[in-house]
């Protein structure tokens, strides 16, 4: 048996587990769905609700359910196997921008969205060498691709009534017949020529789609918009800046704290007129409680971002909203950094669960912010129960818990243009848009995250349209440590980490949460690791061509087995770090493991391609070139 | 595009070739190439090109346009204060260095880095995200960016407009042959007229007739004067 020169270093620990094997069931049926915890040493009592309750074996959202848990009760591949993981199949998508996407499987199909020019896949899981079953071509405008931030990125669709929904990156939302490839509808959503553009996935509950928009470093208005699933249509849109009107707030709009209580706050926590341009774009995850009917998601940084510019606390930025799912009011907010100072989005995802904290049942959002703060929130209230440091900062020295207020260290206060030195987080966060997963099985909730600083000049910024109305000059270097990132296990209900692993380079890639008890996450240099879900030891590294910035996901293909889906194609904002010996190239290649490699995909003997169509040759002209 | 050939042949064949490009632009209404204020006059500008010429294998035409403001520092710090205050440092770092726009500090240039070349980029804009600043500008004021962009030291001068087109590096080694060709100036292969006599001879409506007509006795010309 060959062993892949990057396991080399792994030999013994491979064999050990070979042996193991040999002696236990590898190929037990999938866990039903699980309700109920058994806490790891330093695990929380938790409950999931993973509702809408998808098949075991598909994948319908990046997140894979309502609650944001990427959590899979798949459990074929656990501690005693995952060391025998290997590729089964790719696929190279010929885009080579920043890969974040999760791939969705449905009905032994595998659904694919590439960066920019956002081409959809849909891959034939039966058939030998997974062949293209239809490419969908969306051709958006270039010119977005000078538009976006932080590279021309797309984080998935969403697979909802027979339809694969997803955001271009020139401010529309497309519907895709899964089954055809054929375009059933397309909305414009904003002007891409004002630097908005569009990049998360789309999230759908029932006959709902809700998107947003990306640009907070371009002045944009951010919003979330409820479409039709069926038609497009608008159904409406929710600023995150301006009047109660614009906002969505009415009269059943009731924040825990008492600072965010009055009329067109955000409007009047502005200078005159700045709330126009001041950010709070939507570009990363939606979560949904069907007891409650509410929708979670947070808002981006504030425009532009020289604080000096904008006094006052700019909301709703940085800012988590819960709304009624069907009218999209206001219930109750809570921002995460009044007046940010720093680019600390409050996008970061929301995680569901049910969690006894101080004896008590909660219902709960667990938060890690761009703060660096990791909070636990009451979801039906939006009070704060938990809220704790998990990556290094020096911006605050901890959070006034009668206020929810953050208590900012006024030496870390940027003014312009004068350069404040070694301020953590930098822009990026302790932690960014990477989506973490927790497991009902440990109690823990897992996420990778950043250890790193910034240097820091504002230079204060006229809004002129379609250019970035940012002024933060930065250079981002390792905090404390040394190391750039780190994938940890965190206890919800009392803020602490139960164990850490540090990493060289950065940890931006999503996790994926198993009943295995095998915790997957990758490196910004490429290593993509399946972790024991207890006690964080390291079971499986396995070197991939790019770095992997994408959400790994897990399926049942065709034959039953239990498969392990990833993206590598560095890209976006683990960029900030490209400059690091041993940084890998970008990249376009879906990996897909399975135990010792097997599917039916290879095999000996003459295997041809039975496909149903091309791929496409995307314009691989990009606006810049780190 | 009306490819005037004549005009072009001329220039090529006049060393003054600001001078007469710009007598024989139709809109230009002067017979010199410098505007009153002492910069090069849009036409001249646009006449600039991006790439290689069809047909003509070397030229001079690429290099024949400076920035008036080559290397003044007053006018490189007040378009580094231009850089900033118009958020050019947003896209491409206040180091220059790039990120949602090029590195403008090394070269590598999509859109050609002489002078002329990124006076045409701030001035039109380019389709992945830059935005057209013509409008909103005086030539002036383009200029002293472009100053300032030189002063990163990754720009191309002027007379390495075909170098750079070609990827040549300073201190590199050049075949015999190539370095013999290229010896030959302004050479020009009889592709162009041939091609479009071709043309003329193939059955086309009536409407159109005049037109290939009229091109053909250009592309005529153009051939002609090249022996």
């Amino acid at each position: 048996m060959q062993t892949p020169p990057a396991l080399s270093g792994f030999i013994l620990v491979f064999v050990a587990l070979v042996m193991t094997i040999g002696a236990s069931n590898a190929q037990t049926p999938p866990a039903s769905t699980p309700t109920t915890s058994t806490p790891a040493t330093g695990g929380a009592k938790i409950t999931l609700n993973v509702a809408p309750g998808d098949p075991p074996g598909e994948w319908h959202r990046a997140a894979r359910d309502y609650a944001n848990t990427r959590y899979s009760p798949l459990d074929q591949i656990n501690a005693q196997n995952v060391a025998n993981l290997k590729v089964a199949w790719t696929f190279s998508d010929g885009t080579h921008n920043g890969h974040e996407a999760a791939p969705l499987v449905i009905d032994n199909t595998m659904y694919l969205v590439t960066p920019f020019p956002n081409v959809a896949y849909a891959l034939d899981l039966t058939k030998a060498g997974v062949p293209i079953k239809w490419t969908f071509e969306p051709n958006p405008a270039p010119l977005a691709t000078g538009k976006a931030c932080c590279d021309t990125v797309n984080r998935g669709g969403v697979y909802v009534n027979g339809k694969i929904i997803y955001n271009l990156l020139d401010d529309h939302t497309v519907a895709v017949d899964a089954k055809t490839g054929k375009e059933v509808w397309r909305t414009k959503m904003g002007n891409v020529e004002n630097g908005e553009t569009m990049t998360m996935a789309p999230f759908a509950v029932g006959n709902k789609v809700y998107v947003g928009n990306s640009g907070g470093e371009l002045g944009v208005w951010g919003y979330l918009a409820a479409l039709d699933v069926d038609t497009g249509k608008e159904l409406w849109r929710a600023y995150s800046t301006g009047t109660d009107e614009q906002v969505r707030i009415g009269s059943d709009f009731k924040p825990f704290y008492s600072w965010m209580k009055g009329k067109d706050l955000g409007k009047t926590s502005w200078p005159a007129g700045m709330w126009k341009h001041g950010g709070g774009a939507v570009w990363a995850w939606v979560s949904y409680d069907p007891d409650l009917n509410l929708i979670y998601y947070g808002t981006s940084n504030p425009g532009p971002r020289v604080p000096a510019q904008r006094p006052g606390y700019n909301l709703w930025t940085s800012t988590v909203f819960a709304r009624d799912a069907n009218t999209g009011m206001a219930r109750w907010a809570y921002q995460f950094t009044p007046h940010d100072q720093w680019d600390y989005d409050g996008v970061n995802e929301d995680v569901l669960m049910d969690a006894t904290i101080d004896g008590k049942a909660r219902k709960v959002l667990v938060h890690f912010d761009r703060n660096a703060y990791a909070y636990t929130i009451d979801r039906a209230t939006g009070e704060v129960l938990v809220a704790a440091p998990f990556a290094y900062l020096n911006w605050s020295t901890g959070i006034d818990m009668k206020t929810g207020m953050p208590v900012v260290n006024p030496a870390m206060e940027p003014k312009p243009n004068i350069k404040l030195s070694n301020v953590c987080p930098p822009d990026i966060g302790g932690k960014d848009w990477q989506p973490s997963a927790v497991s009902p099985r440990t109690g823990l909730i897992y996420a990778g995250i950043f250890n790193i600083c910034m240097d820091v000049t504002d230079h204060p910024q006229s809004y002129i349209a379609g250019t970035p109305y940012d002024g933060m000059e930065m250079q981002r270097h390792p905090a404390p440590g040394g190391n750039w990132g780190e994938f940890m296990a965190w206890n919800p209900a009392t803020g602490k980490k139960s164990w850490t692993i540090k990493e060289k380079f950065m940890t931006m890639s999503g996790v994926l949460a198993t009943a295995g008890d095998v915790v997957f996450y990758g490196t910004a240099d490429g290593w993509f690791r399946g972790v024991d879900a207890r006690s964080g030891k390291v079971l499986w590294s396995y070197k991939l061509g790019s770095g992997v910035i994408g959400q790994p996901i897990t399926y049942l293909g065709p034959d039953k087995k239990q498969y392990v889906a990833v993206y590598s194609g560095v890209g976006g904002a683990a960029m900030v770090s490209s400059k690091m010996k041993g940084f890998p190239p970008r990249g376009s290649t879906l990996y897909v493991f399975s135990i010792n490699g097997e599917s039916p995909h290879s095999a000996a003997g003459m295997l041809t391609t039975e496909g149903g169509a091309a791929a496409a040759e995307p314009d691989a002209t990009v606006s810049g070139r780190r | 595009m009306n490819i005037d050939y004549r005009c072009l042949k001329q220039a090529i064949a006049a060393a003054a070739a600001l001078l007469v490009l710009a007598a024989c632009h139709p809109s230009e209404g002067g017979s010199t190439a410098i505007t009153p204020t002492g910069l090069p006059s849009e036409g001249l500008i646009a006449r600039v090109p991006l790439s290689d010429f069809a047909g003509i294998a070397s030229t001079t035409l690429g290099s024949t346009v400076a920035n008036p403001y080559e290397g003044q520092q007053q006018a490189i710090a007040e378009g580094k204060n231009l850089y900033v205050k118009l958020n050019c440092a947003g896209c491409h770092l206040y180091n220059g260095k790039g990120s949602m726009g090029p590195d403008l500090t090394d070269s590598y240039w999509r859109y050609g880095g002489t002078p002329a070349n990124i006076y045409k980029s701030i001035f039109e804009g380019r389709p992945h995200g830059m935005p057209a600043w013509g409008r909103a500008l005086p030539p002036e004021d383009i200029w002293k960016i472009v100053s300032y962009i030189e002063s990163l030291g990754g720009s191309i001068k002027p007379d390495q407009y075909q170098a750079a087109l070609q990827g040549d590096r300073p201190n590199e080694q050049i075949a015999p042959e190539v370095a013999a060709a290229a010896k030959a100036e302004e050479t020009t292969a009889p592709g162009i007229a041939e091609a479009l006599k071709a043309s003329s001879s193939s059955t086309t409506a009536p409407a159109q007739a005049s037109d290939t007509q009229a091109t053909e006795t250009s592309g005529a010309n153009h051939a002609q004067g090249k022996q």
